[in-house]
């Protein structure tokens, strides 16, 4: 999170430091459309180049080199800049014609993107005002994209700039440095649907709005539509501009509301205050982000055992002391290594059979980094349980992790086989086999005496 | 008993002269060996009744327990009455061919048998 100023100051310092990498690789594809010009975002790739990734330029109807080959995706990380950019719908049509229009080879479609987001790769994905395969794509993560042709339009504040080029306030976030000046934004917002892997990272002003027309003509047509329900008016700080998306393999993607953000132009132009742009730093953290090298988690072991051994056993017992440890380590961008993080304060253990028996904080070991420990008592039940963490907040890797213990009823030398509780049963079985005896020996001296009295009558 | 006598309780009274009646006759008429049998019945039942009533009152705990220690009284019951049923003079008739001795020896064998069981179900 304190990364890109410390970077900053670690790149002051030592020029040829190592200088952060992504957890997850180094290997950058930038698919650019040609109405693009590379050297107009010198400063975002440069930044990129400078923490160490490798750039591959490709435009978006290039064949090479391949997003993804016999199934293995060729780069770590994708960055569509390609806001405009539609598919080839009617290409027989259009060779006839003659007619250029900006398409995708057929190694770039949605549902490449999707798999390659599930092969673990990071996407950094451009959006504009036009209907575009990516604004459909944008659907599928739960983002509802505005009709085409409506920017985001604010007229405050007071600016010589078009009403399309907004100053946006970065949010305090974990995700971005603190004290990130407004940024300039231009481009489509965004409304949210109910995913909760959703991590929005810009939203737009409360005075903002989307709109197809920006000059006072329009107007009116806004005030009807803010008096219809629904969808009537896209507006306020509801509306998302750079949004996050986390999948479940922990892979990021994230949406930007436009291109230009990333430019060298909004990057230099100062706010209407006269301060510089927040720009630069706000699209680092992004990627930062975005390619997995800020609030990367991960765990790196679990252990389990009884209190007072050592190792874990193959069984439990019903009612044994257990402690469980986990080991946690956060991604350092710094020194492109796994330090142990001890900042989790809200995990949770759940010790499951079907049902969580037992849910139990989680909580960090002082002194220890990146060690998490717990004890408690298994529960009074017999079966095949599961240790099970799982960990999701916004923004932050998902921690999931699950271990499978048989707990077993004592054996029968575990347990104490006489109760004092019982002793009225043990006393009226042991009294009913002396009654027997003493019966049985009264009968058999009686059996004796009527023989005799019988004898003596008889005789 | 002799003060409360009076016309309100006629019923009573009879119902106490037939009791009386009944265990004077019961008294005179049975053999020894028949009281001791029933002596050893009365003993067997109150054991069982005041298992059944600890364990509903206190706790069936351990369930295994009140099941052996009060199925060894059933048992133990159930296996007194028929050797009484069998060396009885009276039922002579009915088994015939059952004499008291071979009677006892059933009675004797069954019961170690039960009690075998008992023990082991008992902890």
């Amino acid at each position: 999170m304190r990364f890109p100023l410390s970077a900053f100051l670690s790149f002051l310092a030592l020029a040829n430091n190592v200088f952060a990498k992504s957890s997850t690789g180094d290997s950058v594809l930038v698919v650019i459309d040609s109405s693009l010009q590379k050297e107009d975002y010198s400063k975002f790739f440069g930044g990129l180049e400078e923490r160490g990734y490798q750039l591959t330029f490709r435009g978006p109807k290039d064949t090479h080199p391949p997003v993804e080959q016999y199934g293995i995706p060729g780069f770590s990380h994708v960055i569509l800049f390609t806001p405009e950019t539609k598919f080839v719908v009617a290409s027989r049509c259009e060779r006839a014609l003659s007619i250029v229009i900006p398409a995708y080879t057929f190694d770039i479609t949605p549902q490449s993107l999707v798999g390659l987001l599930s092969e673990g790769t990071n996407l950094l994905v451009t959006l504009s005002t036009k209907q575009t395969p990516l604004s459909s794509l944008s659907a599928e993560f739960s983002l509802i994209p505005p009709p085409p042709g409506t920017p985001l339009v604010s007229h405050h504040p007071a600016r010589s700039e078009p009403a399309t080029v907004v100053p946006i306030p970065v949010p305090e976030s974990p995700l971005l440095t603190p004290g990130t000046p407004p940024v300039w934004f231009s481009g489509v917002p965004h409304a949210f649907g109910n995913s909760p892997y959703l991590v929005p990272i810009l939203r737009a002003t409360s005075e903002s709005f989307a709109a197809d027309s920006f000059d006072d003509s329009g107007a009116d047509t806004l005030v009807d539509a803010s008096e219809k329900v629904g969808e009537g008016l896209w507006a306020g700080s509801q509306l998302g501009l750079v949004t996050g998306f986390q999948t479940l393999k922990n892979s990021r993607v994230v949406f930007a509301g436009g291109v230009e953000m990333f430019g060298d132009e909004y990057a230099n132009k100062t706010l209407p205050d006269g301060a510089p742009s927040g720009n630069e730093k706000f699209v680092r953290d992004v990627t930062a982000w975005a390619f997995r090298e800020t609030l990367a988690l991960r765990i790196d072991n679990t252990t389990h055992h009884r209190v007072g051994e050592e190792g874990s056993p193959e069984k439990y017992t019903t009612n044994d002391q257990i402690i469980y440890t986990a080991h946690i380590s956060a991604y350092d961008p710094e020194t492109s290594s796994w330090k142990p993080y001890s900042g989790i304060t809200d995990m949770q253990l759940e010790f499951t059979m079907l049902d969580p028996h037992i849910r139990i904080a989680l909580p960090p070991v002082t002194g220890e980094p990146g060690k998490y420990q717990v004890q408690f008592r298994a529960p009074d039940r017999h079966g095949v349980f599961k240790f099970v963490v799982d960990w999701r907040r916004k923004g932050y890797s998902f921690l999931q992790t699950s271990t499978t213990v048989p707990v077993v009823p004592p054996r029968y030398d575990q347990y104490p086989r006489f109760l004092s509780a019982a002793w009225p049963y043990y006393a009226g079985a042991i009294s009913t086999s002396i009654g027997f005896f003493l019966f049985s020996a009264l009968w058999l001296a009686g059996d004796v005496e009527g023989k005799k009295k019988k004898g003596l009558k008889t005789e | 008993m002799a003060p409360a006598k009076s016309s309100k309780t006629p019923v009573a009274s009879e119902t106490s002269v037939a009791l009386t009646t009944m265990w004077k006759s019961y008294i005179q008429h049975t053999s020894d060996r028949l009281k001791l049998i029933d002596a050893f019945l009365v003993f067997i039942m109150f054991s069982g009744i005041v298992q059944f009533a600890y364990c509903v009152l206190v706790t069936n705990f351990p369930f295994n327990a009140f099941l052996a220690g009060f199925a060894s009284c059933v048992g133990q019951f159930v296996l007194t009455a028929s050797l009484r049923a069998q060396v009885n003079p009276e039922n002579r008739s009915e088994f015939n061919d059952v004499s008291p001795e071979r009677a006892f020896a059933d009675f004797t064998l069954g019961s170690i048998v039960l009690h075998f069981f008992v023990y082991n179900f008992l902890g």
